[in-house]
């Protein structure tokens, strides 16, 4: 039981923090990060689409290998790919070891192998496509695709905003075990201690709360006063502020080369069947 | 219905600060959650589930439909997306049942400084989310996936797991994550957060009849919900699915295009990267 250990291993936020604003803003010069925002939104709701209307073993593994490439052109933070598999490894062997209990076989490992191989595909998909557009660009693609004003504001403010809030409430945290008193003793299986570090996880956010509150409001007001709001809905305007996007031979070649490459994994599928 | 308007009469500019609020709050709050340890006795499980106080106290303190969408949108791009743990079409349900259980949640607590009330709208919105969730993971698997009644052991122990998650997220994590948290919040916050957003706190002696919240249209939105929740889950693994496997009896000719093809899909990985260095190479000597 180091559960201790691992809360106090978490609380080393630096690195998570730095690891986020990287994910949001580190890697605008790798080539996939140079494609129009529209065309990395098609990619990715095909790479999160397409592989639940498939059963071969050959396609999925074929698009598998694509994405661990792009993986490594998009430069994804070396900390999200290790939640992420940790994440897929954890989920798995959960479900297989209780089907494995309850009489399942082998045959059950393979329904299941694929099921998460299909998992692993969309998620990869949303990490490239997610860490290789930074804020602004995720901002106009949404709104370019007609996602509400409103709605493509804040998931782009939420990027930009997610290591501050980070910081804040690893400070909030911090100031609350300075000013408290940890538990003498353990008690039995660590619950005293257990007890104070969640008890402190949830007081951590009341200020948080406040402190965004404050900040949400100075966000909005400071939108209104550039006439945001109206601005939102108003079609010239957007059509002025969206006008930089355009599609270039980059997008079509990446687009054709995807198509020739899943379209080539369907004839390998059949002509190995 | 009148009361209701009456009793959310809000700007955009305050909708929107309340979507934001609750959005970078919970998707801070999920992604810290994603990276807390679990806490295991055997298979009972004590994790901080998914922070949902922080959505809950924000829902019953302002306007529940803006709170309830800005958090579960939060959650999927934050503690999702952005992690990898994304699963796209089954993620459909997960994001209306959070909403609805939320919206619930917000709209029965007439009074934030009522204890027992939000604690017990605390629990039902543990209870409705993961019902919701429990229902379409084995519906789907007894209705939809024949592929898993082949295998034996398989039917039996996704009821197992589902049902003691259900059990078991709502006793230990409903009962102390969400809803003592939000007992504690929700009174605490109430008529300080709202200045903050410059509004005015949701006053105690308003009195709304069972029927103004429960209408026809919120009955017919929940059935919707539930519906097109369950298609999506259920089509995201079924054998219905529409399959793009072509049955093609003919070899040789396959195997020429299939041949064709990789070259094909070749020479335009090669024309991609000397397009991309060309031009990189001419826009660094000019």
């Amino acid at each position: 039981m180091d559960i201790t250990k691992k809360l106090q291993g978490f609380i080393s936020v630096e690195q998570l923090k730095i690891e986020v604003l990287n994910a949001a803003y580190g890697n605008t010069d790798t080539t996939i990060a140079k494609l129009d925002s529209r065309t990395i939104f098609m990619w990715y709701v095909f790479y999160a689409i397409f592989p639940w209307l498939t059963h071969s073993w050959i396609v999925l593994t074929g698009m598998f290998l694509m994405l661990v490439a792009m993986i490594y052109l998009a430069r994804v933070s070396y900390l999200l790919l290790f939640l992420f598999v940790f994440g897929l490894v954890g989920q798995g062997s959960m479900v297989l070891g209780v089907s494995l209990f309850f009489g399942g076989n082998l045959t059950t490992i393979l329904p299941l192998l694929m099921f998460e191989l299909k998992l692993a595909i969309i998620s990869l998909a949303g990490l490239i496509a997610f860490s290789t557009m930074e804020p602004e660009k995720l901002s106009d693609g949404l709104l370019k695709i007609g996602v509400p004003a409103q709605v493509s504001f804040s998931i782009s403010y939420g990027y930009r905003m997610l290591p501050t809030l980070i910081e804040e409430y690893h400070h909030v945290f911090m100031s609350f075990r300075l000013r408290g008193k940890a538990p003498d003793q353990h008690g039995l299986l660590y619950w005293r201690t257990v007890l104070y570090f969640m008890t402190l996880i949830v007081k951590s956010f009341y200020p948080l709360m406040l402190s965004s509150a404050k900040r949400a409001r100075t966000t909005v007001e400071s939108l209104e006063s550039r006439g945001s709001l109206y601005s939102f809905k108003n079609p010239a305007v957007k059509k002025v502020k969206l006008g930089y996007m355009k599609f270039t031979y980059k997008d079509g070649l990446f687009g054709l080369f995807n198509l020739l490459y899943v379209i080539m994994l369907f004839m390998l599928a059949v002509a190995l069947h | 219905m009148g009361q209701l308007k009456t009793r959310y009469v809000m700007t955009e500019q305050q909708k929107m600060m309340v979507f934001i609020l609750s959005m970078s709050l919970f998707g801070m709050a999920t992604m810290v959650s994603e990276l807390l340890p679990e806490l295991k006795f055997g298979l009972v499980e004590f994790k901080v589930e998914y922070f949902l106080f922080i959505p809950l106290s924000l829902a019953i303190l302002f306007h529940p439909l803006h709170a309830a969408v800005g958090a579960a949108l939060g959650r999927i791009i934050f503690g999702e997306i952005m992690l990898g743990q994304f699963e796209a079409l089954g993620e459909i349900e997960s994001f209306l049942g959070l909403v609805l259980a939320l919206y619930v949640a917000g709209i029965i607590v007439r009074d934030p400084s009522n204890k027992k009330m939000v604690g017990f709208a605390a629990l039902l919105a543990v209870v409705i989310d993961q019902f919701i969730s429990m229902g379409v993971d084995i519906g789907k698997v007894w209705i939809g996936v024949e592929e898993f009644e082949a295998v034996p052991g398989l039917i039996e122990s996704i009821v197992a797991i589902e049902g003691f998650a259900f059990l078991n997220d709502v006793l230990f994590s409903g009962i102390l994550f969400a809803m003592i948290p939000t007992m504690y919040l929700v009174p605490k916050l109430y008529g300080k957060i709202e200045p903050l957003l410059g509004m005015k706190p949701k006053t105690k002696d308003l009195n709304i009849p069972i029927s103004d919240i429960i209408t026809p249209n919120f009955m017919v939105g929940a059935a919707v919900i539930a519906v097109v929740a369950f298609v999506a889950e259920a089509f995201s693994e079924s054998e219905f699915a529409p399959s793009f496997e072509w049955a093609f009896a003919v070899e040789n000719e396959i195997l020429f295009m299939m041949i064709s093809l990789i070259v094909a899909s070749l020479i335009s990985i090669l024309i991609i990267w000397k397009i991309l260095s060309n031009r990189e190479n001419r826009k660094t000597t000019n």
